[in-house]
């Protein structure tokens, strides 16, 4: 018999015990990208490899554990000692791209390997072609950087030597990169203690047979409320801009069918072939964004571990953008992964019309700035920006804040210029970026950068400059991705991906979509289209073209008589 | 005979506690008036002193927790700030880190910036991360920008430039041409509120000072005004957040200082408690009506945190995850708090999990049992339905208690959904409060490397002693002390704090050579000034201690260990001790140290006013109290085993030699339970002890 106070404490122990690795990761990392940005998950498996527990970090992260765990039970079940860590980051088995490294490390109890402590961390740099191992315009994975089918990082405790020296030949900044897997089996050990912990209190099969009704439990709430959703089946299409090489729009689309037991089934067939560029999501990755979108949108007490996922069947066919062939390439695939979300809320908001936003920023732009300093010090910058949220069906959506898909953070101004040879001139919000609507999405972000070195190469992934973050409801759409080179001088607009060479003193901006708006934007109360004009968020032509809200100028107070016969003109 | 006065403003009562001279210490709670907090304060201390027939001109001295900078947040009534910033940078208070406290939750809410955007502007200026001019400072754009923000309201202006952490001329002269301009308008430059590396983190902190200021400095002078009005000339103190008490003029200068302030000074107390009663090593668990909080003491030192945020409703004990509410860094006593309090609301979640708060009944209805219109179980009707709390009458007999009204609130939202027994329904309510109080005492220990095993759990507050018991036995600790008036020892504790001010400077560079040279005139300049800011207050040179701290990290981390400086100066020949500890100190948080290259991020000074006459809890007497209870009653304490005949006594009943549990000890502000296999005695000091059995 499961007794319900025993399932509340082994749940609340589990939760702790991931928090706690999450925060060990933070404490000890030395890259900008896992310290600050925050790019890495924690999570504890069982010993079947069923993910149990999920700190609260990155959302993209939740569904890859299970493939990529299965590769490492295929390879090593039964070969796994006390204090050895496997490492992957192959996408073909289960990972997501190159930079994203995943430690595994067996906990033991009684001798058998009881439970997994697993940490993702993005690193730095991989190899590659281009610093930071992310460009979104290769061709092959085999440009992408050095590629890990699972290892055995550490045997017993101690490191492989051949594995490190392997590692520090590959990757442009390997001090870096070692001591961020230190950070990561620093908290995969913070796991091991911990729920050896609580085995030593409830025993082997206690523990198991707790951890294994956490998993049921959290697929009864999931059914539970599915179940409640009007049956049928719900298309939404959306795309990507183009792959960077043709200008070819990439389209995504799925077909979402709700049964009546409670579980879905998410078909993304009619999405594009596999690309050439680096945006193919393995369908590991593809698994992982259509479980989190669910998620997104059932209630917010259901935990976070496999049994969710056992109510959600993904399809994507062979060959196609959302499950390719060995050796598409798939660094930027995290952009392939924010457009999924988009789509899938896309078909949600006809199932749940009260609970979705309209889309979002479209995900966060990548900033890769690697070089050498004067004294030849190799450096790389891996900066990522966001984001905006759509507006919602009660409220407005809010700027600078991670897309939900991430739970990123961002790179402080000062830390980066005290690190490396550059220089931030601006980071805040554009104007007038918000889609409008009766409430509407939130505005862009622009950063600029000035390069404070004599030469470095730059690569910006970004998207969403042709198809904009959609509106819902009759809400509009937000502006578009801006990038511009040097914009006070020679100006050169550029396209929303591209890789040059900076030389000392330019400059490069960035601006970020906003997010949709949500309802008829002349609906919208003048009163809040005023203090949004106050507040300068938009400007008065905005007010009075988008929200048909006329505003004295230096007062922004509402002229209700021109306001309303604007408005009524409109129909 | 003089008397010294220490006072907790809480939500819903302050706590009022005179100490005379002779040791006798005589304890009050009235009802606050959150509408003018100093009214309680005034009025209930009035009352005290003549009821123990003290001249309010014996008062030397009165010491303050207080929540109004807190609820000045929470409420949103503070100042009308300006915020002048770099060009490019107005945004960053908007901005912030950009995370959302929960993953899945699209209607999530952030927190509206305490200062809007029409009123920051920016000013072109500009300092490299090298501390090269780009761009000078534009004088007159300055006041330009200022003219505006006062024209829109702004009654403090706050100036927060990037990089000025590390070099401050352009604020300083921005501050000084502000000052000179508006002389009767308040003035806040990130500078001197946290001269710290990242630009959201200095200019969050420096707002909320801003935003503090007016309403911090017309509270203290109304409280001090109130106090001369009865006749207390006292000089007025304020517990700052790091537990330490800094002068009532120096808190209305820089007040972000004491937003915790009600909760550090419990903890500080603790501390100083544990030092006479010979526990360096203990764990801090305040249960109050809405929460618990759990702080961990070491070696007699209370654990400091540089930076937290301040929120609405609860703090998790999740400390990676910050995003929900507004940044402030500066000291202050890491505290864990969740919401777990004797008004914490029992309910069945979807999934048909019990779950305990944070919802809370407050003191309105407050709990079923209270019989005020309360209808949903709470852990306090949990407590009275097992018999732990008397089922007839709580506070010496001062509130009434319907055991009925508690069984039948957990009988209909928690017993009869899940199919339990009242019983076994009320054991699963304080289980689960059991355990998110345990995970608040896990964030403090297990989670920096620390077993809980190790340390004393010292229980105050209301509730506290109710449970501690049981808390300390699902973390194995062996030892649980229960001060004398647990439920008003947070003011107890105020009375035992020394004045403290802490002073930081930015020290980046490697542990080496020139760098160490630039730490040490850090460490004079805050010397200098620590001395100048105490000799003000009183303290003359024999009277402060001071002391330096380091924080340091591996190469190209972001988070550093406070490491004490030996002997206060980093010389050559002293940094292998430093290392030294640095390394054991890493090991014991993160299970790894490595021999790579240290970096120096900051040089701290700690400098501490002592205080001749602080509390040393030896020799406290309660005067009045309550008429002694005895006798016994029926107490479930395990829901595998029937109930058990349980004998009840007054604190000043229970044995110095001790007294094997079960045993329930009622004073006036608290109950003390004692669990099957445990023990209780009374230690010289008076505190009750109680030793847990082992467990398996």
């Amino acid at each position: 018999m499961i007794d319900p106070i025993t399932l509340a404490v082994v749940k609340s122990a589990l939760d702790s015990i991931v928090d706690e690795m999450a925060y060990t990761v933070i404490r000890t990392a030395r890259s900008e990208i896992i310290k600050d940005v925050m790019d890495y998950s924690a999570a504890l498996c069982d010993g079947r490899g069923r993910m149990i527990a999920q700190a609260k970090t990155i959302a993209q992260h939740l569904g890859a554990i299970p493939d990529a765990m299965a590769s490492v039970l295929a390879d090593f079940a039964g070969d796994l000692e006390p204090g050895d860590v496997v490492a992957m980051n192959d996408p073909y088995q289960g990972g997501m791209h190159i930079p994203d490294v995943f430690l595994f490390m067996p906990i033991f109890w009684e001798g058998k390997v009881e439970a997994f402590a697993v940490v993702i961390g993005h690193q730095t740099d991989m190899g590659g072609r281009v610093p930071g191992s992310n460009a979104s315009d290769s061709t092959e994975i085999y440009q992408e950087g050095l590629r890990l089918p699972p290892i055995k990082l550490y045997e017993r405790g101690v490191m492989s030597r051949s594995v490190r020296r392997i590692i520090e030949k590959n990757v442009r900044v390997p001090d870096r990169v070692l001591g961020d897997l230190g950070a990561q089996y620093a908290a995969c050990k913070v796991g091991e203690r911990e729920l050896g912990r609580l085995y030593a209190r409830y025993g082997r099969d206690e523990a198991r047979r707790y951890t294994a009704e956490l998993l049921d439990y959290a697929e009864r709430l999931t059914r539970a409320e599915i179940s409640r959703w009007p049956r049928g089946t719900y298309t939404f299409t959306d795309h990507l801009d183009s792959d960077g090489f043709s200008d070819e729009p990439v389209p995504l689309r799925v077909a979402i069918t709700v049964h009546a037991d409670g579980h879905l089934t998410c078909d993304w067939t009619g999405s594009a072939a596999q690309v050439r560029a680096a945006l193919n999501s393995t369908l590991s990755f593809t698994k992982s964004c259509t479980y989190l979108s669910v998620r997104s949108v059932l209630r917010q007490d259901v935990p976070n571990n496999a049994g969710v996922f056992r109510c959600i069947d993904v399809v994507a066919p062979e060959g196609s953008i959302l499950n390719p062939h060995l050796p598409g390439a798939c660094a930027a695939r995290a952009l392939t992964g924010y457009r999924m979300l988009d789509v899938m809320l896309g078909a949600l908001a006809q199932v749940l019309p009260d609970r979705v936003p309209a889309a979002g920023e479209g995900g966060n732009t990548v900033l890769s700035i690697g070089g050498q300093t004067a004294d030849r010090r190799p450096f790389v910058i891996v900066d990522m920006i966001t984001g905006a949220w759509g507006g919602r069906p009660d409220k407005d959506g809010m700027e600078a804040v991670t897309n939900p898909s991430q739970n990123m953070s961002n790179t402080p101004v000062e830390v980066l210029e005290a690190q490396h040879p550059i220089r931030i001139d601006e980071y805040g919000f554009v104007p007038d970026s918000c889609g409008p609507g009766r409430f509407r999405g939130g505005l862009g972000l622009r950063r600029r950068y000035t390069l404070l070195n004599d030469e470095a190469t730059l690569q910006l992934r970004s998207d969403r400059m042709r198809f904009l973050p959609y509106g819902l409801e009759g809400g509009g759409p937000a502006r578009g991705t801006r990038n511009v080179l040097n914009p006070d001088t020679d100006a050169r607009v550029m396209p929303a991906k591209f890789a040059v060479v900076l030389r000392r003193g330019d400059v490069v901006l960035h601006e970020q979509p906003g997010g949709g708006g949500f309802g008829d934007p002349f609906t919208r109360d003048p009163e809040r289209v005023a203090a949004d004009a106050r507040n300068e968020k938009i400007t008065l032509e905005y007010a009075r073209r988008e929200h048909g809200v006329v505003l004295e100028p230096g007062t922004f107070k509402v002229d209700a008589e021109a306001t309303r016969a604007l408005r009524e003109g409109r129909a | 005979m003089s008397a010294r006065v220490g006072v907790d403003i809480g939500g819903t009562f302050t706590d009022i506690v005179l100490r005379l001279a002779d040791g006798t210490l005589r304890v009050s709670k009235v009802s606050s008036t959150p509408e003018d907090p100093a009214l309680a304060v005034v009025r209930g201390l009035e009352a005290l002193l003549r009821a123990a027939a003290v001249s309010p001109a014996a008062v030397v001295e009165v010491v303050h927790g207080t929540t109004v900078a807190s609820n000045t947040i929470l409420q949103k009534k503070g100042a009308r700030v300006g915020l002048l910033t770099t060009r490019g940078f107005r945004d960053v208070l908007e901005i912030g880190r950009v995370r959302t406290p929960d993953l899945f939750d699209l209607s999530w809410e952030k927190p509206e910036p305490l200062v809007p955007r029409r009123r920051r502007l920016e000013v072109d200026e500009r300092i490299a991360a090298d501390g090269a001019v780009v761009r000078p400072l534009d004088e007159a754009g300055l006041l330009a920008a200022a003219e505006r923000l006062v024209a829109d309201g702004a009654d403090v202006i706050a100036v927060s430039f990037l990089n000025s952490y590390v070099d401050a001329t352009h604020e300083r002269r921005a501050e000084r041409l502000l000052v000179a301009r508006f002389p009767a308008l308040d003035v806040t430059a990130s500078y001197r509120v946290l001269p710290e590396i990242k630009e959201y983190e200095r200019t969050s902190t420096t707002v909320v000072n801003a935003y503090l200021l007016p309403v911090m400095r017309r509270y203290l002078a109304n409280l001090a005004a109130g106090l001369r009005a009865i006749g207390v000339e006292a000089p007025l103190l304020v517990v700052a957040s790091n537990g330490g008490v800094v002068g009532a003029a120096g808190a209305a200068e820089r007040p972000v200082f004491a937003v915790g302030s009600g909760p550090a000074a419990g903890v500080a107390g603790a501390a100083r408690l544990g030092a006479v009663a010979e526990t360096s090593n203990l764990i801090a668990f305040d249960m109050g009506g809405t929460t618990a909080k759990a702080s961990l003491v070491e070696q007699g030192r209370v654990s400091l945190t540089t930076e937290y945020e301040f929120r609405e409703g609860i703090s998790t004990s999740s400390r990676f995850i910050k995003a929900g509410g507004y940044m402030l860094k500066v000291p202050a006593i890491d505290i864990a708090e969740v919401g777990a309090g004797a008004g914490s609301i029992a309910w069945i979640d979807a999934g048909g999990l019990l779950r305990v708060g944070p919802e809370s009944a407050g003191a309105h209805p407050g709990p079923a049992c209270y019989g005020q219109g309360g209808g949903r179980p709470t852990v306090t009707d949990a407590n009275v339905a097992l018999g732990f709390l008397n089922p007839a009458f709580l506070a010496g007999g001062e509130l009434r208690i319907d055991a009925q009204r508690a069984r039948e609130a957990i009988h209909a939202h928690v017993a009869a959904p899940l199919g339990l027994s009242v019983e076994e329904a009320a054991h699963g309510i304080r289980d689960v409060a059991n355990a998110n109080m345990a995970r608040a005492i896990r964030s403090v220990t297990i989670e920096r490397g620390r077993d809980p095993r190790d340390f004393t759990l010292v229980a105050f507050g209301g509730s506290g002693p109710v449970h501690a018991g049981d808390v300390a036995g699902a973390l194995d600790i062996r030892r649980v002390l229960v001060p004398v008036s647990p439920g008003v020892f947070t003011a107890v504790g105020m009375l035992a704090s020394d004045v403290e001010h802490h002073f930081v400077r930015a020290a980046g560079g490697a542990l080496d050579g020139p760098a160490l040279d630039r730490a040490n005139a850090r460490i004079d300049e805050m010397t200098r000034e620590a001395l100048a800011t105490l000799a003000q207050e009183g303290y003359p040179r024999d009277q402060v201690r001071l002391d330096g701290l380091a924080d340091l990290r591996y190469v190209g981390q972001a988070s550093e260990l406070v490491i004490p400086i030996p002997e206060g100066r980093l010389t050559p020949d002293r940094l292998p001790a430093l290392r030294a500890a640095f390394a054991r100190e890493y090991a014991a948080t993160y299970g790894y140290a490595s021999d790579e290259p240290l970096e120096l991020v900051n040089v701290r000074v700690v400098a501490t006013g002592l205080r001749p006459s602080r509390l040393d809890f030896r020799a406290i007497r309660v005067a009045g109290g309550i008429p002694p209870v005895a006798g016994a009653r029926l107490v479930s304490f395990d829901r595998r085993a029937p109930a058990v005949n349980t004998p009840v006594l007054a604190r000043e009943a229970v044995p110095a030699a001790g007294a094997a549990g079960p045993l329930v000890v009622e004073s006036y502000d608290s109950t003390v339970v004692v669990p099957p296999g445990a023990s209780i005695r009374r230690d010289a000091l008076d505190n009750l002890v109680i030793t847990l059995g082992a467990t398996s």
